[in-house]
């Protein structure tokens, strides 16, 4: 589906938050994992402001470590404001979802 | 960054030079984007553009990290270069030129509500 950014705007942090949440991993492995699961023009760019604004805002946990191939990389883990955060976005989510199904259905 | 650093600005000139070094060092396709990413952020910076030393040394990071990786720029950067540069510069804290417009505009829209308020 194309032209999804405008949309996805405000959802991606929480995207990517779920993402490192799950187990600790590093930007090109977040891209390609939202690649597949369909997020198609999501480029590693993205992903990369989205993690250094994580990081600013204290909600991860990073650290260096040297790859197979070039400079090192940084894995990204949550902390325990980060998993605040991402509490946070999912029941905004369901807030938001089921507000727009019920306009959706009509029942709005 | 020492005094004499600070009043010649040495410090800058070695940073960009080593930059520009390791820029150099990218794949052919990386050489336009690294340009666009720079005049796309010094409207960022603030009166001597240290504020983005740190930013420039962090994205030059991130291309050399794609660049081992075999990506092309494109999968990297996107066709939203300057988007790109205004989320990295956002939010940063630094007094940038663009929040000084932002601030006088928004004074003198005030100053003149006012006055029609009388």
């Amino acid at each position: 589906m194309d032209d999804l950014t405008e949309m996805l705007k405000g959802t991606l942090e929480g995207c990517v938050l779920e993402i490192i949440g799950r187990e600790e991993t590093y930007g090109y492995a977040i891209t390609r994992q939202l690649n597949e699961l369909g997020f198609a023009d999501v480029v590693e760019g993205t992903v990369y402001t989205i993690l250094l604004r994580l990081e600013r805002n204290k909600l991860v946990q990073v650290e260096k470590r040297p790859s197979g191939v070039g400079p090192p990389r940084k894995f990204y883990a949550l902390n325990d404001a980060g998993r605040e955060e991402l509490a946070k976005f999912w029941a905004k989510w369901q807030y938001v979802s089921s507000r727009i199904d019920t306009l959706k259905e009509g029942r709005g | 960054m020492n005094f004499w650093e600070k009043v010649t600005g040495s410090d800058l000139t070695r940073d960009w030079k080593a930059f520009e070094a390791r820029a150099a060092a990218l794949p052919e396709d990386y050489r336009p984007a690294w340009e666009q990413i720079k005049i796309h952020l010094l409207p960022q910076g603030d009166f001597t553009g240290r504020n983005l030393t740190p930013i420039l040394d962090s994205v030059l990071g991130l291309l050399e990290e794609t660049a081992a990786e075999g990506q092309g720029v494109h999968e990297v950067l996107g066709d939203d270069i300057p988007g790109f540069c205004t989320a990295l510069a956002g939010g940063e804290g630094a007094r940038t030129y663009r929040d000084r417009w932002r601030e006088q505009l928004n004074r003198n829209v005030a100053r003149k509500l006012s006055r029609l308020g009388g």
